[in-house]
């Protein structure tokens, strides 16, 4: 027992820190930061570092003239409480520009840009 | 509502909320383990009142921040949102029930059971914390830590009033104090141990004490809690001893002990608002 708390601490310290975060920030998008899509995707998906409150998260979309693309609410995805899945419709082509708010179940709160490019 | 004079707001209701709970907790636990004195109903409701009233003005300021409110409509209107879709709310709300069930429970002597339903509310504050919302090995690492961290600030800082309350009253006070002792120093030793092991997760390098707003907090926390401990110990060694001479002089320094109790919640209450500095430095890598 003498042993082992230091030691416990100094593995945590030398292996698990790399993968910690608090708050909830974006680890992964689809579509993905830079990626081309087709106009005919109907959804994003939003994985973030922490479970978040869909209620209070909010995601826009943008084109490069600032025009809005049609967005739903952030909806919650069963069972992946640090997931939101946001309905979208793109009209036209073009390099869009996503920002989000999220809210963290920890309740603070983070926000963030990524863009992706639409062709037709 | 991302002004820090908010954010300060909002952690010193929530500390002031957590000194109310410890209080009503800790007249409940004083009256489990040690001894029922005179006067621990009247402050378990006198904590439970506090615990509402910061309650209510961190829940305030919580939906305000959350729903991005800048009139009190707003915010009115955020409430029942905040209250059903965020485990802030429902937790919040469930904890303060949990404390007037257990309130109730002390009023009729259930002092075991008050003690166990209060105590259970005093853990379920871990579940905001960062470990809870984490994900994966170290998420379950820091919850331990957060359950074991919290419960035991509880049970010392808690039951501080209601030792002064038992010094009032006719009770030995050798008895009291011995009793408590044991109580006291087994939790001092699980609130060092957790705090180290929080330090390395969050904090991680000395440095960040100094220059991030996370590390100066959990300084002002570190400096409060040494000048508790001098205050303890003179207790334990000096002034226990020579009881029941010096019943007078312990009761003042539980008395300051209680108030640096306070301040180190309060100061725990605006750390809890902060990122810490080991992922705040991860964030930025991230991003
Ligand atoms: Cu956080």
């Amino acid at each position: 027992m003498r042993l082992s708390i230091p030691a416990v601490a100094a593995m945590l310290m030398l292996a698990a820190t790399p993968s910690a975060f608090a708050h909830a920030y974006l680890t992964k998008s689809s579509p993905a930061a830079g990626a081309v899509v087709g106009a005919s995707t109907s959804s994003m998906l939003l994985i973030f570092t922490e479970a978040v409150q869909p209620k209070f998260c909010t995601v826009t979309v943008t084109d490069s003239a600032g025009i809005p693309a049609d967005t739903g609410a952030p909806q919650a995805v069963p069972g992946h409480g640090n997931e939101l899945s946001v309905p979208v419709h793109f009209s036209r082509a073009g390099k869009y520009t996503v920002k989000w708010h999220a809210l963290s179940v920890d309740t603070h709160k983070t926000h963030g840009t990524f863009s992706f490019s639409v062709n037709q | 509502m991302d002004n820090p004079v908010w954010m300060v707001l909002r952690g010193l209701s929530r500390g002031l909320h957590l000194a109310g709970y410890f209080s009503a907790f800790g007249a409940a636990l004083f009256g489990a383990v040690i001894m029922p004195v005179p006067g621990l109903r009247r402050l378990a409701w006198g904590g439970f009142a506090v615990a509402v009233l910061g309650g209510a003005a961190w829940f305030w300021l919580q939906t305000a921040d959350f729903a991005s409110a800048r009139s009190p409509s707003a915010v009115l209107a955020a409430l029942p949102l905040v209250a059903e879709y965020t485990r802030f709310g429902w937790l919040t709300l469930a904890r303060l029930a949990l404390l007037l069930l257990a309130v109730l429970c002390a009023q009729g002597r259930r002092w075991r059971l008050a003690a166990a339903l209060a105590g259970l509310g005093v853990l379920g504050e871990s579940w905001l914390g960062h470990g809870a919302a984490m994900t994966g090995m170290e998420g379950w690492f820091l919850f331990a830590c957060s359950l074991a961290h919290i419960g035991a600030a509880a049970a010392w800082l808690g039951t501080l009033p209601a030792l002064a309350l038992g010094l009032c009253s006719g009770v030995s006070p050798m008895v009291l104090a011995q009793r408590y002792s044991r109580l006291g120093m087994l939790c001092v030793a699980a609130i060092l141990v957790t705090a180290f092991l929080q330090y390395l997760l969050l904090i991680g390098r000395v440095s960040a004490f100094f220059n991030t707003g996370y590390g100066e907090a959990a300084l002002l926390k570190l400096v409060l809690f040494a000048a508790l401990l001098t205050l303890a110990a003179r207790n334990r060694w000096r002034l226990t001893p020579a009881l029941p001479a010096s019943r007078a002089a312990l009761l003042r320094a539980i008395l300051w002990e209680t108030a640096l109790g306070v301040l180190v919640l309060l100061a725990a209450g605006v750390l809890m608002q902060l990122s810490p500095p080991v992922m705040a430095a991860m964030a930025g890598m991230a991003s």
